[in-house]
């Protein structure tokens, strides 16, 4: 299964208002091309795809947050699975797109192209709507199902190695990224995100 | 930690408008973690390692919430490369508090590190922070500290100390 064709499929069933949190690397940079929007916050670094989107999900409960990951950037930090499944959360899709590889960092393999099964690992963390999918059509019914359905689901996606040539180049940075998602919770939400103050506290 | 420690740091996150909790469980906040997460006033989301609480109070104020992170001395050093490539590079504001663990006066042999590592990491990840050793003071200087962090996004360190931890 191709990455790139996998978020696709993605892009083509998620909803307009579902936030998206993708980690730094080609997805952040695939997931831009093919979805555009300020809904995206993409770039977030190793390790911490999944806690940001838990923080998210808790404080958003009745707003859809797809995470897509990669499995070296989840590997770094495994026990968010089990602090995020002990939340019980009723509207997170944790994707991973699992090339068994640190693409980003090179291509050295990773050790879910051994023995290790992520999907078994979040099973055992406490996400019981936990599966593996290897081929695209089952990718995008399993990706329609999580997302039409409330609770906490993790998809491990075997994808290959490899991106597409002639990606936009990403221009944003994290402040600006920063600002931008802040802006669109703002105003989606209609609540106060960012605080500026012009006086003594 | 004296009772009177603890409701002075739960009074002025209060006051601040501290909403959201993440930590680790440590000895030297545990009484103030069992009340401060069962307290209706905060969200609260316990974590396995302070680096997944700075990822989980990043996406709590990005979704609109006002977050604190509890981490001893030790969860600092775990913490820091989410406070360096989240909360540096993307400027995001948090509370931090935590017991100066290995501060002058600290006699456990093992604390003995955190003098060493505990400001000066603070310093090099570009963190302001204030050492209170006073339980009077404790609540003013957390909304002080809680006011900078949101307005200046970058986080914003309490050190507590002396007599209020002991």
């Amino acid at each position: 299964m191709k990455r790139y064709q996998a978020l696709k499929l993605l892009a083509a069933s998620i909803a307009d208002d579902t936030i998206v949190v993708a980690n730094v690397g080609p997805i952040s940079r695939e997931w831009n091309a093919l979805r555009p929007s300020e809904a995206n916050l993409l770039q977030v670094n190793l390790g911490l795809c999944s806690a940001v989107g838990l923080g998210i999900a808790r404080s958003l409960p009745h707003r859809k947050i797809v995470l897509i990951d990669g499995d070296g950037n989840l590997l770094m930090n495994l026990a968010s699975l089990a602090d995020a499944a002990n939340q019980l959360p009723q509207n997170l899709v944790h994707i991973v797109l699992d090339n068994g590889a640190y693409e980003g960092g090179g291509g050295l393999p990773s050790v879910t192209s051994k023995r290790t099964d992520l999907a078994q690992v979040a099973l055992g963390a406490g996400i019981e709507r936990s599966r593996t999918v290897d081929a695209l059509e089952d990718f995008d019914v399993a990706t329609r199902e999580a997302q039409a359905s409330p609770g906490h689901w993790f998809i491990a996606a075997k994808v290959d190695t490899g991106s597409v040539p002639d990606l936009p180049t990403q221009t944003m940075d994290g402040p600006e990224a920063k600002y931008r998602f802040a802006r669109y919770i703002e105003s989606s939400e209609r609540i106060q995100v960012l605080r500026p103050r012009y006086t003594h506290i | 930690m004296k009772q009177a420690a603890v409701d002075a740091v739960l009074e002025g996150l209060k006051t601040a408008g501290v909403d959201f909790i993440s930590l680790l469980p440590d000895s030297d906040f545990s009484q103030l973690q069992r009340i401060a997460s069962e307290d209706d006033a905060f969200e609260y989301i316990p974590v396995s390692t302070e680096s997944i609480g700075v990822g989980v109070c990043t996406g709590a104020w990005l979704a609109g919430k006002r977050p604190a992170l509890l981490i001893p001395t030790s969860g600092l050093l775990v913490a820091s490369w989410p406070l360096a490539s989240i909360n540096m590079a993307w400027g995001v504001p948090l509370l931090l508090l935590i017991p100066y663990r290995g501060d002058i006066g600290d006699a456990f042999w093992m604390m003995g590190p955190y003098k060493d590592t505990t400001e000066p990491l603070l310093d090099v990840l570009h963190i302001p922070h204030t050492v209170v050793s006073k339980i009077e003071n404790i609540s003013g200087a957390i909304v002080d500290a809680f006011g900078s962090t949101i307005s200046w996004q970058r986080p914003v360190a309490v050190l507590l100390t002396g007599e209020t931890i002991k």
